[in-house]
């Protein structure tokens, strides 16, 4: 589309980082991917706050949702898939050979794009995690259940049909829900993939309402298209493009005073 | 919409189309005919065989008037009217009959009617059936004395009752609702089961224990030899064991003896139309019915009883008469049995198969084979059931743990357990492919949310994805089920029989004998329509068993489906 930008190495990526977070939670290092032959993560670098909301943004297939995903090692799944680089959440390797990835996915909790409540109850649903996790003692289950639906901003709502099936809900009701099922096991990080994109305006607010209360009290890094739900609800922002990581900084600064003309038009609309 | 919106080359052609009316080929309509009509077609086969079969199945329990015929050369024929059919008279026949007759026949281009009589008396005529043709009617009666009787043996007599002896002492017969006579029917089907109850069961466990004891004796000799003193003490139970089942069986005997004489004292003496008299006694005596004097409600009476009589009676006659509980507790046994294995074994392979074997070659290659063992003919499943299953693995389980029954085989020949297992590899492919299927359907958002929950992928697979895929499960154990409770071919080798002596499952440890032969509704209904002495006799039972067949595996798969249809409404959400 435009080749007057060259980017080759991650050393081109302008960063410029808020202050004021507690110091690094992830480190991703030198992070390339691909799929079979091609490559989908270029030597990505890049830190995430501890407490604070990053949001990732970019144009269609740039690989957001990629980089996301290796964050919990969901990509594990994908055949032919090659990583070299390392993440390393709170300086452990979590793609070292010795690392537990289903203890990993226990310290992180994860949103998809479209809700994905499981054919449950929505206790059932809720405690899910603790379940896998052998949690039997049911006054803990419980207190979790309710815990987890408030900070979801959804107890008011389901309290009273619990072990009703979770598929009868609304779409924001059911997406609330794989919120609350993602923080249940207390993560230390919440990743979170166009979580509003099959939403409503209403429920995309409660969401972002949402978000805001979780930052702080976990890390969260979230996947949005919609710039102003980035400008809201996060206090960093990554701009990536064609698998690179080009801009990593403030918000305000990423969406106001781009340092990189190719962030500049794309947050000004000019493509993406 | 004006022209300046058409761009200049369509206006053009849309000038051109306009008032043309579209190709009816292009729209596709004949071909819509002839998707219809296959469709149609092949409903009204489906229908039509249905009805065939319903109809004759229903009917054949209704009873039917007796018609008495005589024919003009003197001959009296009692019976049910069978049949009737037109047919072609030899040249000399005709030729001997009155000139009306002649001049009907010759209109009717040579051919008249008969009708087929089924006259019973077995033992008196040594025929049962017989023809009758329109031109040798004489006189055609229905008198209201002639009387139905099923009897445990010789097929039905019609004719009359002559008279009753009750106890010893000869009665006058009035009628058949007479409660003399209905009590004397009912005390003697009562001693009947007893003698049954007797023979069957307390001598068949003086039978049993004897042989027992006498099997441990042959294991002590094979183990420890002849010579030794475990023998000789196994050998000294055997006999006082002997003595006190002897004396137990001979106390049954006399007490069999007893109620067999008391038996013989009530007997009902029976006149056929052409005045031959037969005497029975009433324990052999199934039913009796005055079949040209029957209301409406004598005639349901008489419907239900043989409905009765059938569904829970044992067979008799060469299976051609009385019930056919043993088949269907056979066939409901070994289909739920099979489905035991089946539904595992097809599971756990299919599981395997798509959710951890690495897609490759070797696993397309798996498929394939296993997609094509759905059509290898059944008989060589039966074939390799009796090699493998009955030969070699019975054989050895015989030579392990029954080696105090050889040579008389225990595993080593069909029987319940291995044709539960030949029709379980013959419908497993049936459970795999759907399993797969529905496995693959289970979305992937399911499982990556449980994933991403920290579940572990059994977890997942045990808490989300078999749940999921239960209904696909559940279709293919239907299938596989309609199709193992109807296949008869590799039964015959591997443990159908005519006639099972026992229920594979009863009342003597361990309560259900997998080594037990059994018997089966389809192989039933291919032994009476084909293999019997009367085959014109077994006919209409033939259609009665398929009804029940057919009945019996619809019940099985709607409920089936039902289950499945309560397991699907779980997973269907109410969003959007
Ligand atoms: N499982 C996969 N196999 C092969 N290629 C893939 C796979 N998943 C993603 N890709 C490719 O990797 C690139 C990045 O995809 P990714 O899903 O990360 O993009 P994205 O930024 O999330 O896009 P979107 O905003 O549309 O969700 C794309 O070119 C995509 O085609
Ligand atoms: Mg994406």
């Amino acid at each position: 589309m435009d080749s007057a930008v060259r980017i080759d190495t991650p050393a081109d990526t302008v960063y410029h980082l808020k202050a004021g977070g507690a110091g690094a939670i992830l480190a991703i290092n030198e992070l390339s991917l691909w799929y079979g032959a091609a490559q989908a993560l270029h030597g990505v670098q890049m830190s995430v706050e501890k407490g604070l909301v990053t949001a990732l943004i970019g144009p269609s297939g740039c690989g957001k949702s990629t980089l996301l995903r290796c964050i919990n090692r969901m990509n594990d799944l994908v055949d032919g898939l090659r990583i070299e680089g390392e993440i390393r959440l709170n300086g452990e390797d979590i793609y070292h050979k010795s690392a537990d990835v289903i203890a990993l996915r226990k310290r992180m909790g994860m949103v998809f794009q479209k809700p994905n409540p499981f054919p449950m109850t929505i206790y059932e649903n809720v405690v899910y995690p603790l379940k896998v996790d052998g949690v039997r003692d049911k006054a803990l289950l419980e207190e979790t259940c309710e815990r987890a639906l408030r900070g979801a901003a959804l107890w008011n709502e389901v309290k009273d049909r619990l072990d009703q099936s979770a598929l009868g809900m609304s779409g924001g009701q059911q997406q609330r829900l794989c919120i609350a099922r993602a923080i249940a096991a207390d993560p230390e990080v919440l990743l979170m993939d166009e979580p509003c994109s099959a939403l409503d305006p209403i429920a995309t607010a409660k969401i972002e309402d949402l978000i805001n209360d979780l930052a702080g009290q976990y890390t969260v890094v979230i996947v949005t298209h919609n710039m102003q739900q980035a400008a809201r609800v996060s206090d960093n922002t990554a701009f990536m493009y064609l698998g690179r990581l080009i801009e990593y900084g403030d918000t305000e600064t990423i969406f106001q005073t781009p340092k990189s003309p190719k962030t500049q038009d794309y947050v000004t609309g000019r493509f993406g | 919409m004006t022209d300046s919106y058409i761009p200049r080359g369509q206006a053009a052609s849309a000038e051109n189309t306009a008032g043309r009316r579209t190709d009816l080929r292009s729209r596709g309509e004949p071909a819509l005919w002839s998707l219809g009509g296959a469709l149609a077609l092949g409903i009204i086969m489906i229908l039509g065989f249905l009805a065939l079969v319903f109809s004759n199945g229903i009917a054949t329990f209704i009873p039917k008037p007796i018609a008495v015929v005589t024919e003009t050369g003197g001959q009296v024929t009692a019976g049910e009217p069978f049949r009737s059919e037109s047919f072609r008279p030899t040249v000399e026949e005709v030729a001997t009959l009155p000139p009306d007759w002649q001049a009907r026949i010759k209109s009717a281009g040579g051919m008249v009617n008969r009708t087929l009589y089924r006259m019973g008396n077995f033992d008196v005529y040594g025929e049962d059936f017989r023809w009758v043709a329109d031109y040798a009617v004489a006189k055609r009666e229905f008198p209201a004395n002639m009387v139905f009787v099923e009897r445990m043996e010789w097929g039905p007599f019609i004719g009359t009752v002559k008279a009753l002896t009750i106890d010893g002492n000869a009665q006058p017969f009035k009628s058949i609702e007479d409660p003399v006579f209905l009590q004397a029917h009912q005390q003697a089907l009562d001693r009947a089961d007893d003698i049954r109850d007797i023979e069957r069961g307390r001598i068949g466990d003086i039978n049993h224990r004897l042989e027992n004891e006498r099997l441990a004796l042959r294991k002590v000799e094979l183990a420890e030899g002849r010579t030794s003193a475990a023998y000789r003490d196994a050998q000294d139970r055997l006999n006082t064991l002997s003595v006190t089942l002897q004396r137990d069986y001979d106390a049954l005997a006399a007490e069999v003896t007893k109620l067999r004489e008391a038996s013989a004292r009530n007997t009902l003496t029976l006149a056929a139309v052409g005045g031959e008299e037969k005497t029975i006694e009433f324990a052999a005596l199934v039913r009796i019915y005055p079949a040209n004097d029957l209301g409406f409600w004598g005639k349901v009476g008489v419907y239900l009883s043989r409905w009765g009589e059938f569904l829970g009676g044992e067979p008799r006659e060469a299976n051609t008469e009385g019930g056919v509980f043993p088949a269907i507790f056979g066939t409901a046994a070994m289909t739920l049995l099979m489905v035991l294995v089946v539904a595992p074994f097809g599971v756990i392979t299919a599981l395997y198969l798509r959710e951890y074997a690495k897609q490759g070659r070797l696993v397309s290659f798996v498929r394939i084979s296993v997609n094509n063992l759905a059509g290898v003919p059944s008989i060589v499943y039966g074939v390799f059931g009796l090699g493998f299953f009955a030969y070699v693995l019975g054989g050895s389980i015989d030579a392990l743990f029954y080696p105090e029954r050889l040579p008389s085989p225990t595993f080593g020949t069909g029987g319940l357990l291995w044709s539960a297992l030949t029709l379980a590899l013959l419908t497993v492919p049936v459970v795999i492919v759907a399993t797969e299927e529905a496995l693959a359907a289970v979305p992937r958002s399911m499982r990556e949310g449980s994933l991403a929950c920290g579940a572990s992928k059994w977890q997942t697979i045990k808490y989300i994805v078999l749940p999921r895929a239960m209904p696909g499960v559940m279709t293919g154990v239907i299938l596989a089920m309609a199709r193992g409770a109807g296949e008869v071919a590799p039964l015959m080798l591997v443990g159908v029989v005519k006639l099972a002596p026992e229920l594979p499952i009863d009342g003597i440890f361990p309560f259900v004998h997998l080594e037990r032969s059994f018997m089966h509704l389809g192989f039933h209904i291919f032994d009476v329509g084909f293999q019997s002495r009367n085959a014109e006799a077994g006919k209409p039972m033939v259609f009665v068993t398929t009804v029940l067949l057919i009945a019996l595996v619809t019940i099985v798969n709607a409920a089936a489906i039902i289950l499945r249809s309560r397991l699907k409404r779980r997973f269907a959400g109410s969003q959007f």
